[in-house]
């Protein structure tokens, strides 16, 4: 037998409450690995996603107020401009099966090739969505969700505007884990016009393609300065800023749950103080048995200890590994689960598996230390007459 | 000189488990000389003469605050006793037998007085100085057994070995050879409660016994026994003391110790009895159980005796 057998020994004891004790540290350990890998997962959002060359113009007063369609014209004859496209929001949702939404948008078929040449969008796809006013653009990670195929035939009625539009998948977008579906404005444009309601006239935001990385700031003030006294004053930024800006709003919730998990974390390390309190008072008499033996303050303290910090990083262990599991399940399912958003960029690293452990330690010793050194501490006669 | 001394006599940390093995007598471990008896303890710490005793307490008094009001358990008490003895300490309940047991095990320091053992003031020792003490020299054996639950017999016994720097086969070996000394050759993987309550005694003299101390010290040994296993236990006990020259002190009530101990003393009220009313004492005790109490050590010689057995 050695010290840890004796260790392992005492853990074992009460087998329920050890494994709550240990679900309760590796939880914690789950939930704040799961936080720590969103700040670089969003990082790494917007380095996939954003380009450098690409702005995003909204009105100034908010996403959801909209901007004159012909803002889009008048953008694309400034100096330094390669295209423009206005976008807004289409809501579809495939009622076949079950009512399934996606990100879609109506969007300007003939300005897609020039505002997204980093999509690598098919030459002869992107001929086909100019050419048949019902054609459509499906993401690819959407396609394979389906099982849809080029060609196939599908209706999307949307949510925003109540049309139902039947459409004509035309061509793949072939970005990994894009979700996104484009549908041609002017088709909804007729369709809304069919039924008596007026053109669309508006977008929702217009992309912008700068010919050069050079002439990104110009762009952005030649965009501004022309909206600027109009009805619809604009805020033109790079596409990445526009994704900070979205993703800030998200970092501000994630400190928030960050502070809510560090909570909870101080909550285990008090279930599992008052776990190593009961557990070292219903050993009293062993305890002092131990002590009579010849076991000193020191070595008493480094066994005590070393129940909850070997209890600790155990449950560390299996908390980190949970959550390696948890965003792994993520990364290959964020691809076909559009409503998953940007969790399958969250990713459990080296840096976020120590952190994790660290915490686990952290909760062990905090938790340990003050009843090892309570039990440890008492003289040998005091316990014995205590116990005996 | 000491190193040999202790290699001769048998030092669980100077001797190797063969060394101790090939010793043979009382279930594979036999008789070391009167030199032995006397050396094992002297061979580190302190040095004592032939003539002087291995304990030796000295006008120690030990009180305690209960509340508002001092208890004094121990007043004046000198008392001397020799390397080698089967000794029992008897007395009422509250008399001061069990702090007198924790004194000379060095589990409590005195108020005041010395307490002597194996030539080292233990009143003088830091509490850690004392654990390091006791875990060298003393075996403790108490009431209720207090044998940890969750480990086997063998584990149980290995416990004190914890402390020395020995390896897992060497910490093995050892245990099995105190668990067979106590007769459990075959109740070794055992939990406690697998175990009679007389086994499970018997397992906390082979803990007591594996560090091969030069001192056991038993408090109440019988107390939570049957009769068939107090005697078994008895007869352990001084077969340690005859085979192996431990020095055996024990507190206990029980009457069929008297036919295992070398010598009685007496406490009563923090006092220990001497003279006259020891012999009182023990006449009374005679009396009343019908058996002799030996108030006076039987014979200078510590040698077995087999009155008893």
């Amino acid at each position: 037998m050695t010290a840890f057998d004796l260790v392992r020994a005492n853990l074992g004891r009460n087998r329920l409450r050890t494994a709550l004790t240990a679900g309760a540290v590796a939880l914690a350990t789950l939930l704040v690995c799961l936080l720590l890998t969103m700040p670089a997962g969003l990082d790494r959002l917007l380095a996939r996603a954003a380009s450098n060359t690409r702005l995003s113009v909204v009105n100034q007063a908010g996403l959801v107020y909209s901007l004159p369609y012909s803002l889009a014209r008048r953008i694309r004859g400034l100096p330094g401009v390669a295209d423009a496209m206005a976008v807004v929001w289409f809501g579809g949702s495939f009622e076949e099966a079950g009512r399934i939404s996606f990100p879609s948008f109506a969007v300007e078929a003939d300005r897609v090739g020039g505002v997204y040449p980093d999509y690598a969008i098919a030459e002869n796809a992107l001929n086909d969505f100019r050419r048949y006013r019902d054609g459509t653009l499906v993401g690819s990670a959407t396609l394979e969700q389906y099982g849809w195929k080029i060609g196939q035939r599908i209706t999307l009625r949307s949510n925003v505007w109540n049309v139902a539009l039947d459409l004509r998948i035309v061509g793949e977008i072939p970005r990994e884990g894009n979700p996104v579906v484009w549908v041609q404005r002017e088709y909804l444009d007729q369709a809304m016009q069919a039924q008596g309601r007026g053109g669309l006239g508006t977008a929702g935001l217009i992309w912008v393609r700068a010919a050069t990385p050079a002439d990104v700031r110009p762009v952005l003030e030649a965009i501004d300065d022309l909206t600027r006294r109009t009805d619809s004053p604009t805020t033109a930024q790079t596409e990445t800023n526009f994704y900070a800006s979205f993703l800030g709003s998200l970092e501000g919730l994630l400190d928030v749950l960050l502070a809510v998990t560090l909570l909870v974390a101080v909550c285990i390390v008090f279930i599992a103080a008052n776990t190593a309190s009961l557990s070292i008072r219903e050993r009293a008499a062993e305890i002092a048995l131990l002590k009579a033996l010849g076991f000193g303050r020191a070595r008493l303290f480094a066994l005590l200890l070393a129940e909850t910090l070997v209890l600790a990083v155990l449950a560390g262990f299996a908390g980190v590994a949970l959550a390696f599991s948890v965003s792994t399940v993520l990364q290959e399912t964020a691809g076909r689960v559009p409503q998953l958003g940007p969790l399958g960029g969250f990713r459990v690293d080296a840096g976020v598996v120590l952190q994790g452990l660290a915490l686990a330690v952290g909760v062990g010793v905090v938790a340990g230390v003050v009843p090892a050194w309570g039990a440890a501490r008492r003289s040998v006669a005091d316990a014995l007459r205590e116990v005996f | 000189m000491q190193a040999r001394a202790a290699r001769a006599c048998g030092r669980l940390d100077a001797v190797d488990p063969a060394t101790l093995r090939a010793m043979g007598g009382v279930h594979g471990i036999g008789p070391r000389s009167q030199r032995c008896r006397r050396s094992a303890m002297q061979s580190r710490e302190a040095v004592v003469s032939p003539s002087q005793p291995l304990i030796s307490l000295r006008h120690v008094a030990r009180s305690y605050r209960r509340g508002p009001s001092e208890v004094h358990a121990l007043d004046g008490t000198t008392l001397q006793i020799e390397a080698g003895r089967f000794v029992a300490i008897m007395g009422p309940s509250g008399s001061g037998k069990s702090t007198l047991l924790n004194l000379i095990s060095g589990i409590d320091r005195p108020t005041r007085g010395e307490v002597v053992v194996g030539g080292l003031r233990l009143d003088h020792l830091s509490e850690d100085a004392l654990a390091r003490w006791r875990a060298r020299h003393v075996g403790l054996v108490f009431q209720f057994f207090n044998l940890m639950p969750v480990l086997s017999a063998r584990e149980n016994v290995e416990l004190p070995l914890l402390l020395f720097r020995l390896s897992r086969g060497e910490r093995r070996e050892r245990a099995e050879l105190a668990l067979r000394i106590a007769g459990l050759e075959d109740r070794m993987e055992h939990k406690p409660g697998a175990l009679s309550g007389g086994e499970q005694q018997r397992v906390a003299v082979a803990r007591a016994l594996v560090t091969d101390p030069d001192l056991i010290v038993a408090d109440e040994p019988t107390g939570d026994l049957d009769a068939g296993g107090a005697e078994v236990v008895l007869s352990l006990l001084r077969s340690l003391r005859q085979e192996m020259g431990k020095t055996v002190v024990m507190v206990t009530h029980d009457p069929r110790a008297m036919r295992f101990v070398d010598q009685v003393f007496h406490i009563d009220k923090g006092r220990l009895l001497h003279g006259e009313e020891a012999a009182r004492a023990g006449r009374a005790l005679e009396s009343a159980l019908g058996i002799r109490v030996p108030t006076q050590p039987r014979g200078a010689d510590p040698t077995p005796t087999r009155e008893g057995a």
